[in-house]
């Protein structure tokens, strides 16, 4: 396969971010917070790591499969991801918040139907089947994971949730670069892949580009520390007390009505 | 030539990314309003009511120290004399309005001070609760079986909003705050 400076570079900046990246991870002990998040970024540095020797030692269509089949597991990982940050998010006492379960579910249909039709819109240019699946099915990804953060955001404002500042930081990162991606991958769909490809080359340089961004926002991010808590004042805390007590004493009594 | 389902295609991804950003940028806005500011601020957002009317709905079926009242007198008012006394739907919205305020509270509470997350969280999901009776009214109101549904639902939540009131001028008192008198006015 021929790689161009430019696409070595990228090769290279991306190998160097995802290291520097993972070593904030161990050093600062952000691991134990974030262990799928910690795993999606191992798993990057393996993946760029395995896919140089299949390309440099495999046949193209071994490296073809290789790409594919490991894109597909950064995909299920970011996803993972996802998930890490809403349980961060929603489960504050180590329990799934129950004024948010049916919201959640709701989420879940609105963005796999919204995504959906997106991708039934989209008609790639393509010579071959496989690469209108693959251009669609990155092209999904790309929605369902930027309405995902959307959701999450919206939905703990809602809810009155407040984010932890190291989730709110990865996931501000990640629903950022999915918002690019939507676009990339639009774009993607649109001009398709052409005998020379170049515009798809460019567009993927994009991509990669706000990843690289994203990735260098998350090693400053998550290598300073989140603000120490405050010690709550004991006058706030009775009162604080009390009004639980209203608040429940006055809801049994709604319930009790009902 | 750009054929009709590309262009369809173009509008529905703009239109999905500007829908998204809206919803971005409106929740930062809400979750910022909900965190800046400190405690007293908080609370100072409760909104105000005619509170004798409040009071005439909540006492009819409660005592002042928030029990059920079972004498001969209680419950009295017509579901049309509370809805007069209660101000419709805008004296419901107002009853919502203090719901957000006790959830922007805990949401408050949860952000700075971890030590008091149980009790943040357990506030938290009551005020949801409540907020979710009101929100019942409302519905009812929207679809014209608020009669039937005002009976059931609206004195109970006024005597709740009565007593939240009175407890939070009790935490005025008690804490020696300094916007106290400006609230007893107001309520």
């Amino acid at each position: 396969m021929h790689l161009t400076g430019l696409d070595l570079l990228f090769w290279a900046a991306g190998f160097g971010a995802h290291l520097i990246l993972l070593s904030v991870l161990l050093i600062r002990r952000r691991f134990k917070q974030f262990p799928i998040f910690t795993a999606f970024i191992f798993a990057n540095v393996l993946r760029t790591i395995a896919l140089y020797f299949v390309g440099r030692l495999g046949t193209k269509a071994a490296y073809f499969y290789t790409f594919w089949s490991l894109g597909i597991l950064d995909t299920l990982l970011q996803v993972s991801v996802v998930y890490e940050m809403y349980a961060l998010t929603f489960r504050p006492l180590g329990r799934w918040a129950r004024d948010t379960r049916a919201a959640f579910k709701r989420l879940a249909m609105s963005t796999i139907v919204v995504a959906a039709g997106l991708t039934w819109l989209a008609a790639p240019h393509a010579r071959l089947w496989i690469q209108v699946v693959v251009i669609k099915g990155t092209f999904f990804s790309s929605v369902l994971m930027s309405e995902l953060f959307v959701g999450m955001i919206a939905l703990s404002v809602k809810a009155g949730l407040p984010w932890k500042t190291h989730v709110a930081r990865i996931s501000q990162g990640l629903g950022l670069y999915s918002a690019v991606d939507v676009l990339v991958e639009a774009g993607h769909s649109y001009f398709g892949v052409g005998p020379s490809a170049q515009i798809y080359t460019t567009l993927s340089h994009v991509r990669m580009s706000a990843y690289l961004t994203c990735v260098g926002y998350w090693v400053v991010m998550l290598w300073r520390e989140a603000p120490a808590g405050r010690e709550m004042p004991g006058r706030f805390l009775s009162q604080l007390i009390q009004l639980k007590d209203v608040a429940d004493s006055d809801l049994e009594r709604i319930r009790v009505r009902k | 030539m750009v054929d009709s389902r590309t262009v369809v295609f173009f509008v529905a991804i703009a239109a999905f990314l500007v829908l998204m950003a809206t919803i971005a940028i409106r929740s930062y806005r809400r979750a910022r309003k909900s965190s800046d500011g400190d405690w007293e601020h908080l609370l100072k957002r409760l909104q105000v009511v005619d509170r004798s009317s409040i009071a005439e709905v909540a006492l009819d079926i409660i005592d002042e120290s928030g029990q059920q009242r079972r004498d001969e007198g209680s419950a009295l008012l017509k579901p049309e004399q509370i809805w007069k006394l209660v101000g419709g739907l805008k004296g419901l919205e107002v009853l919502k309005t203090n719901c957000a305020v006790l959830i922007d509270l805990a949401f408050y509470v949860q952000q700075w001070y971890p030590e008091a997350l149980v009790v943040a969280e357990e506030l938290r999901l009551s005020a949801r609760e409540i907020e979710w009776h009101v929100e019942r009214l409302k519905s009812a109101e929207r679809t014209g079986k608020l009669k039937s549904a005002f009976a059931m639902y609206a004195q109970p939540a006024v005597g709740k909003y009565y007593l939240m009131t009175q407890r939070l001028l009790a935490l005025y008192e008690q804490g020696n705050l300094p916007m106290l008198a400006d609230l007893r006015k107001a309520l």
